[in-house]
C-alpha cells in the first residue's frame, strides 16, 4: 500500500522530519516499507499557462500550434496533444529545462516551426504512466506564469508500505491510520477530522439488511444536485500516484475517502434503484450480477450482495453493478458505507478472482465505528467539490452494529508483566512513557498502582489487539526493540536428547558417503510419469495417500516407497554423467536418500496432543481450562473428528546403476549381460555389509523372495524385482527391506540400456538388528 | 717353525675366499644366497664342524674356534656388504627424478552429501551444543496440529497465505515446521529447548525462489520468564555460529500468529556492511527470518500454562540458507536430483 508523505502531514505535523530517513523507523516501529518513491520532484521550471488560441499546424495533420498565456507574455509552441483546446490549463515546460525523465526541452523548431518549450503530459512530466493528452490543471486558480509546485501539490515522497506486514492491522488499510502512527512516534497529535454536516432529516430510501452476519453495519444517504466532473487536479494527481485511476470527481471522492479512512465506499445513481429500496442479502441459487467491469459473475448463497426491489445492484465490498453505476449525467447518489463480515468477502473475492482494493480492505477486518467516519468524510469531500450538491437524507444507521453497540473491551494486566515480557526495567520504560506510549495509540489506560486497565480502541479490536501480549508488542515496538539489552537466558544445565533414529540417520548417511554414494533429498511426492514409464507399481492392495489439490498432474501421490523417484534420478544420471564423468558405456552411478514415506493403512500417531486421544475428563478440563471459546471449539472439533495419520516411517533406499551401451544416442540393449548384473549385486550386498559392519551390527541374511513380495516384507515392497531379489532378514528373523535387481520389464523401460541394482529398507527396523557381539577373540 | 695343519690353512684361506665372494655380490639377492651358501644352517662354514672327529683331538678345541671366528667374519662381511647394498638403493631411489607428478590414474569415485544435510548437520550440531534436544517430526500432519493449535483458526487469512496441499485422509502436508512447537509441548517436561528440521509443504508455483517443497529448522524455548531480551540475544548467537561470523540483528514487528510479539529479523548485509547495495535491495538488512514469544493460545495447545511458562521460537529457512552459503542461484536445484549439480559438494 502507498502512503503519501505529503497527505499524511495533512493529520500530523511533520515539520523538520525528513521522510526518508523517517521510512528506516517506520519499517522497525510500524511495518516494513518495501521502497521510498519520490514524486514530482524536478519541476520547479515548470509554469502554469492558459491555452488562447489553437491554430494548425502548416507541415503536419497531427501536430498543431498552441498559443499560450505565460504571465504577461505569450508564447506559440508546437503541440500534438488531441485534447489540446483553448481555455484549457496547462503545464509548460521552458526550453533548456531537463525533465526529470532526463530530456531537455529545446528551443528549436518543430517541422519548420519555431517551439520554444512544451506543453506537457503527466508522462511527461514523469508523474504518472498518463500520456493520453496534457495534464490538465483547470480549477487550479493561481494566476498564468505561477510555477506548477506553487499552483499544485507535487515534491511528495511516497512509502510503498509491504501489504503482508498489515495484514493484521485494518486500521494501517487507510492513510488515517498510518498517521495515527506516525503522530505516535513524533509525540504529535492527530488532528481529527472535520465530520460537520448538514443533514437531511428523511430517509435515503428504505434499507433492509437481511444477511446481519454478513453485513453488521450499512450506513446510507442520498446526495441530490451533484454533477459529475473531473476532480480537482490535485486529487486526481493524488489518486494517480497512490495507483489509482481518477474516474469523476463522485467516484473518486469514493475512492480517496477509502484511501483516507480504509474503510471503502460504493455511490449508487440513485435514478437506477428500482423500488427505492436497499436490501443487503444473501444471493439465491443461480443467482447472477453484471459488475461493472463488464462481466456477468454466477453467484452462490454465502456471497453477499447488496440489492434493490428487484435484484443484485452490487457484489457486496467487492465490486459494484454495471446496471447502478454513477454515469457521466448522474445528478443524484446513494452513498453506501458499510462494514462487512471479512470472511464471507474474502470467500467471494477468491472463489471469482476479484480481489480489489476494496475486498482487500474487507477481508482484514474493518471497524464498523470507521464506516460513519468514512461516510461523513464523504459527505463533507462531496460538498467541498460540488458547493451546490445537498445531501437531501439522514444519515441511516442499519444493521446489528447500531442496534446493540458492543462496549470495548478492557485488557487487565500489570506495567511489571508487560515490562517482563520485554526483558526492560521500570528505569528503562518508566510507568509515565508507558501510559503515555498507549495512550497515543488510543488506548484508554487505567492505573491502579502497578495494575493496568487498558480499553482497547475500537480500531484495533476487530482481531488485532485481544491480550495483553499484544500490548507487549505495542510498547516493544514503540519503545524500539534496539533499546531492549540483549540477555543469556539462564538455563538449566540438562544433556539434551537426539532420537536414536536420528543419530543413526547420520551413521548411514556418513557411511554411505564415504564409501562413494551420492545423497539425495527428493520430493515427497511420487512422479507418475516415471511410475507409468517404468511400470512401477505397488503391490496389489496396497494404496498410497492422495493428494486432494495435486500441483500437477505428476505429483497426485505421495510415496510409499523411495525407489520409484531415486531411480529416475540415476537414470538421468546416466544420461547427463556424474562427477565429471561423461555418459559412456561402464558409466555407474550410485545414489541413495533417507527420507520419509507414507503408509495409509497404519498408523502410529494420533495426530493430537496424547491429552485429547487418551486424557481423563479432569486431564480434559485442566487441558482446555483459559481457552477462548475459539480455540476449545477448534479443540473439540479436532477430538472428535482427526483421524489417526497414516505411518510415515523413514526408509533407506540405494540404487546402483551400471550403463549398458555407449553414448547418449546408444541403442538399447535388451539384455543385460550376467557378469554385469552379478557385479551390481555384489557391490550391492558388499555395500550393505559395509554399512552393518559400520553401526556394529550383525549381518543380514539374504533370503531369495522372487518376484513377489513376500508376506514378511516392509509394507509397500514392490513387485518391480526380478528373480534375483533378497530380502534382507535379521537374525532376529525380522525382514527390514530388500535388495534385488530391476525386472527385466523395468530395465528394459528405462530410457536407454542399462542395469540397476536397488535396496530399500526401513530404517527403524534397521535400527532393531541385533549388535555385534564383542569378545576378547 | 711347525707347520700348520692343513685344517688351520684351510680354513685361513676360505676367509679370503668368503671375502671375495661377498664384496663381489652385486645384489641384495645375491648376498642373500651367498649368506645361505656360507652361514645357513646347511651352510659350508657350519658344515666345517662336522670334520670334527677327523681332527687331532688335541686340535679340536683350536679347530672350533678357528670355525667360530671363521663364522663370525664372514656374518661380519656379509652385513658390512649388505650395508654398502642398501646404501647404494637408497641412493638410487634418492636420485630417481623420474616421476611425473602429473601423470595420476583416475580420481578415487567419491560420494557427496546433500547440501541440505551438511547444512541442516551443521544446525543441529550448534543448537546441540547449546543444549537443544534435536527432533524428527511427521511430514502429514493434523489440520489441529498445523493450524489451530498454533492459534490460526479456521476463518484465519494465514490459512490461505499457507497455501495447503490437503490429503485424502483428511491430513495435509505439514505448511511450516511449527507444529512440532505443540508436539514438542507434549513430549518434554518444561524447561526445554528444541530444534526441529524438516521438509515442509506449499501449493504454490515454483520459480528460481519458490518451490513446493522446502526444507525448514524451527527452534523453541519454553522457560519461565522468557523476554525480548533473551530472543535477543539467543537468535544473535545462534546465528552468529550458523553464518560463522558475528552477526548483527534487529527485531521489527511481524505477524504470525503463533507468536506475540511477532518479529521478523534482519541481519545487517554483509555484502555492503549496511549501506546499502543490490544484495539487500539497498536496505542495508536482509530479512532472514520469523520469530517471536510463543503465543499464550500455543502454550495452552501445549498444556502448559502461560502464567508460569513462556518461550520463544523462530523458523528458519533452511533451503535459503544453503543458497545464501553456497551461492545457490535456484531453488528448485536443491531437490532435482541433478547428479552434476550434487557432486559440487
Amino acid at each position: 500500500m502507498l502512503v503519501s508523505w505529503r497527505w499524511l502531514s495533512q493529520f500530523v505535523d511533520t515539520q523538520g522530519v525528513d521522510p526518508l530517513q523517517f521510512a528506516e523507523k517506520f519499517t522497525t516501529t510500524v511495518a516494513e516499507i518495501d521502497d521510498v518513491v519520490q514524486w514530482g520532484f524536478g519541476l520547479r521550471d515548470v509554469r502554469v499557462v492558459d491555452v488562447i488560441a489553437v491554430a494548425p499546424h502548416p507541415n503536419a495533420d497531427k501536430l498543431r500550434l498552441a498559443t499560450v498565456e505565460l504571465g504577461g507574455r505569450t508564447v506559440q509552441v508546437v503541440c500534438g496533444a488531441p485534447d489540446l483546446r483553448v481555455g484549457l490549463r496547462v503545464p509548460f515546460v521552458p526550453p533548456g529545462v531537463t525533465l526529470p525523465s532526463g530530456i531537455t526541452v529545446r528551443d528549436g523548431e518543430v517541422r519548420g516551426v519555431a517551439s520554444p518549450g512544451m506543453l506537457a503530459s503527466e508522462k511527461d512530466l514523469g508523474l504518472s504512466d498518463e500520456n493520453a493528452g496534457l495534464l490538465s490543471l483547470d480549477g487550479c486558480t493561481a494566476p498564468a506564469g505561477t510555477r506548477l509546485h506553487e499552483a499544485i501539490v507535487l515534491e511528495d515522497v511516497l512509502y510503498d508500505v509491504d501489504n503482508k506486514a498489515i495484514t493484521h492491522r485494518p486500521d494501517l488499510w487507510g492513510l488515517y491510520g498510518v498517521a495515527r502512527e506516525v503522530a505516535a512516534m513524533l509525540d504529535k497529535p492527530l488532528k481529527p477530522f472535520d465530520l460537520d454536516l448538514v443533514l437531511g432529516t428523511t430517509a435515503p430510501l428504505a434499507i433492509r439488511v437481511e444477511a446481519p452476519d454478513a453485513c453488521p453495519r450499512y450506513l446510507c444517504a442520498r446526495v441530490a444536485n451533484v454533477s459529475v466532473q473531473p476532480a480537482p487536479v490535485d486529487a486526481r494527481l493524488l489518486l494517480r500516484r497512490l495507483g489509482t485511476r481518477p474516474i469523476s470527481n463522485l467516484v473518486d471522492a469514493t475512492n480517496l475517502v477509502m484511501l483516507e479512512t480504509g474503510n471503502p465506499l460504493h455511490a449508487f445513481d440513485a435514478r437506477t434503484l428500482r423500488g427505492g429500496e436497499i436490501v443487503v442479502r444473501r444471493a439465491k441459487a443461480h443467482e447472477t450480477i453484471a459488475t461493472l467491469d463488464g462481466q456477468l459473475r454466477q453467484l452462490q448463497t454465502h456471497d453477499c450482495v447488496i440489492c434493490d426491489a428487484e435484484g443484485p445492484v452490487a457484489l457486496a465490498a467487492i465490486m459494484g453493478g454495471a446496471n447502478s453505476e454513477i454515469r457521466p449525467d448522474t445528478t443524484e447518489l446513494i452513498l453506501e458505507a458499510a462494514n462487512f463480515d471479512a470472511p464471507t468477502i474474502r470467500r467471494t473475492a477468491m472463489r471469482l478472482g476479484m480481489r480489489s482494493e476494496s475486498s482487500a480492505r474487507f477481508e482484514k477486518a474493518l471497524d464498523p465505528v470507521l464506516a460513519e467516519t468514512a461516510a461523513r468524510r464523504f459527505l463533507k469531500l462531496c460538498q467541498t467539490w460540488n458547493p451546490e450538491a445537498r445531501i437531501t437524507s439522514h444519515l441511516a444507521d442499519c444493521g446489528p452494529f447500531s442496534a446493540d453497540a458492543k462496549p470495548l473491551s478492557v485488557i487487565h494486566t500489570t506495567a511489571t508483566y508487560l515490562r517482563e515480557r520485554l526483558g526492560v526495567t521500570a528505569v528503562e520504560l518508566p510507568d509515565a512513557w508507558l501510559d503515555a506510549c498507549l495512550t497515543r495509540l488510543e488506548f484508554r489506560v487505567a492505573r491502579t498502582g502497578d495494575a493496568l486497565a487498558v480499553t482497547i480502541p475500537s480500531f484495533r479490536a476487530t482481531k488485532d489487539i485481544k491480550i495483553a501480549e499484544d500490548l507487549v508488542e505495542e510498547l516493544g515496538r514503540h519503545y524500539g526493540y534496539d533499546n531492549i539489552r540483549s540477555e543469556a537466558p539462564r538455563v538449566a544445565a540438562r544433556p539434551p536428547h537426539t532420537p536414536a533414529l536420528k543419530l543413526l540417520e547420520r551413521q548411514v548417511r556418513n557411511t554411505l558417503v564415504h564409501a562413494g554414494l551420492t545423497e539425495q533429498v527428493l520430493y515427497a511426492f511420487d512422479d507418475e510419469e516415471t511410475r507409468a514409464r517404468l511400470l512401477l507399481a505397488e503391490p496389489a492392495g496396497l494404496t498410497r495417500v492422495a493428494v486432494k489439490n495435486p500441483i500437477s498432474v505428476q505429483h497426485t501421490h505421495l510415496r510409499r516407497n523411495l525407489l520409484p523417484n531415486l531411480l529416475a534420478v540415476a537414470e538421468k544420471g546416466l544420461v547427463q554423467g556424474d562427477d565429471g564423468q561423461p555418459a559412456r558405456k561402464g558409466l555407474t552411478i550410485g545414489v541413495f536418500e533417507i527420507g520419509r514415506v507414507f503408509v495409509p493403512e497404519k498408523s502410529d500417531d494420533r495426530g493430537l496432543p496424547p491429552v485429547l486421544v487418551n486424557g481423563t475428563e479432569a486431564e480434559l478440563a485442566a487441558y482446555t481450562a483459559g481457552m477462548d471459546s475459539e480455540m476449545l471449539r477448534g479443540v473439540l472439533d479436532a477430538r472428535s473428528g482427526t483421524k489417526p495419520l497414516p505411518l510415515q516411517p523413514m526408509h533407506l533406499g540405494i540404487v546402483f546403476a551400471e550403463r549398458l551401451g555407449g553414448g547418449a544416442e546408444g541403442t538399447k540393449l535388451v539384455i543385460a549381460p550376467t557378469e554385469v548384473t552379478h557385479r551390481l549385486l555384489q557391490q550391492g550386498i558388499a555395500m550393505l555389509n559395509h554399512l552393518l559392519s559400520w553401526l556394529g551390527k550383525q549381518p543380514l541374511a539374504l533370503l531369495a523372495s522372487g518376484p513377489e513380495s513376500s508376506p514378511g516384507a516392509p509394507d509397500g515392497s514392490p513387485t518391480w524385482r526380478s528373480k534375483l531379489g533378497y530380502d534382507l532378514v535379521a537374525s532376529t528373523g525380522e525382514t527390514i527391506g530388500f535388495l534385488a535387481a530391476l525386472h527385466p520389464r523395468v530395465r528394459i523401460a528405462l530410457d536407454q540400456p542399462a542395469q540397476a541394482v536397488v535396496v530399500e529398507l526401513d530404517l527403524r527396523a534397521l535400527e532393531r538388528v541385533p549388535a555385534i557381539v564383542r569378545g576378547n577373540q | 717353525m711347525s707347520e700348520l695343519p692343513d685344517w688351520q690353512i684351510e680354513i685361513d684361506g676360505a676367509i679370503g675366499r668368503w671375502q671375495t665372494d661377498i664384496d663381489e655380490a652385486l645384489t641384495l639377492e645375491a648376498l642373500r644366497s651367498l649368506e645361505v651358501r656360507a652361514l645357513g644352517k646347511q651352510g659350508e662354514i657350519p658344515g666345517l664342524m662336522k670334520r670334527i672327529p677327523q681332527i687331532p683331538p688335541q686340535d679340536r678345541k683350536a679347530f672350533g674356534q678357528a670355525v667360530n671366528a671363521l663364522q663370525t667374519q664372514a656374518a661380519a662381511a656379509i652385513e658390512t656388504r649388505r650395508d654398502v647394498l642398501v646404501e647404494a638403493l637408497i641412493a638410487t631411489e634418492l636420485n630417481d627424478t623420474s616421476f611425473d607428478p602429473t601423470q595420476s590414474l583416475a580420481p578415487l569415485r567419491r560420494g557427496h552429501t546433500h547440501p541440505l544435510s551438511t547444512v541442516q548437520a551443521d544446525i543441529e550440531e550448534i543448537f546441540h551444543s547449546m543444549g537443544f534436544h534435536v527432533l524428527d517430526y511427521p511430514e502429514i500432519e493434523s489440520e489441529f496440529d498445523n493450524f489451530e493449535a498454533l492459534n490460526i483458526p479456521g476463518w484465519h487469512p494465514a490459512r490461505e497465505m499457507q497455501d495447503t496441499f490437503w490429503l485424502d485422509n483428511g491430513h495435509l502436508l505439514r505448511t511450516h515446521t511449527s507444529p512440532g512447537q505443540v508436539r514438542a509441548m507434549h513430549e518434554f517436561q518444561a524447561p526445554f529447548r528444541a530444534i526441529f528440521p524438516g521438509k515442509v509443504f506449499r501449493y504454490e508455483a515454483t520459480d528460481a525462489s519458490h518451490e513446493h517443497t522446502f526444507h525448514q529448522v524451527e527452534g523453541l524455548m519454553i522457560d519461565r520468564k522468557v523476554t525480548v531480551g533473551h530472543l535477543l540475544d539467543s537468535m544473535r548467537t545462534l546465528l552468529s555460529a550458523i553464518l560463522q561470523r558475528e552477526v548483527e540483528i534487529r527485531l521489527r514487528p511481524g505477524y504470525f500468529p503463533f507468536v506475540e510479539p511477532g518479529f521478523e529479523l534482519d541481519i545487517r548485509c554483509q555484502v555492503c556492511a549496511g549501506k546499502g547495495c543490490s544484495a539487500c535491495k539497498r536496505r542495508g538488512w536482509l530479512e532472514l527470518l520469523p520469530c517471536g514469544l510463543v503465543h499464550p493460545n500455543v502454550l495452552r495447545a501445549g498444556g502448559l500454562d502461560p502464567e508460569e511458562w513462556q518461550g520463544w521460537a523462530f523458523g528458519l529457512g533452511l533451503s535459503r540458507l544453503v543458497m545464501m552459503r553456497y551461492g545457490v542461484p535456484d531453488v528448485r536445484l536443491l531437490m532435482g536430483g541433478d547428479l552434476r549439480f550434487l557432486s559440487q559438494f
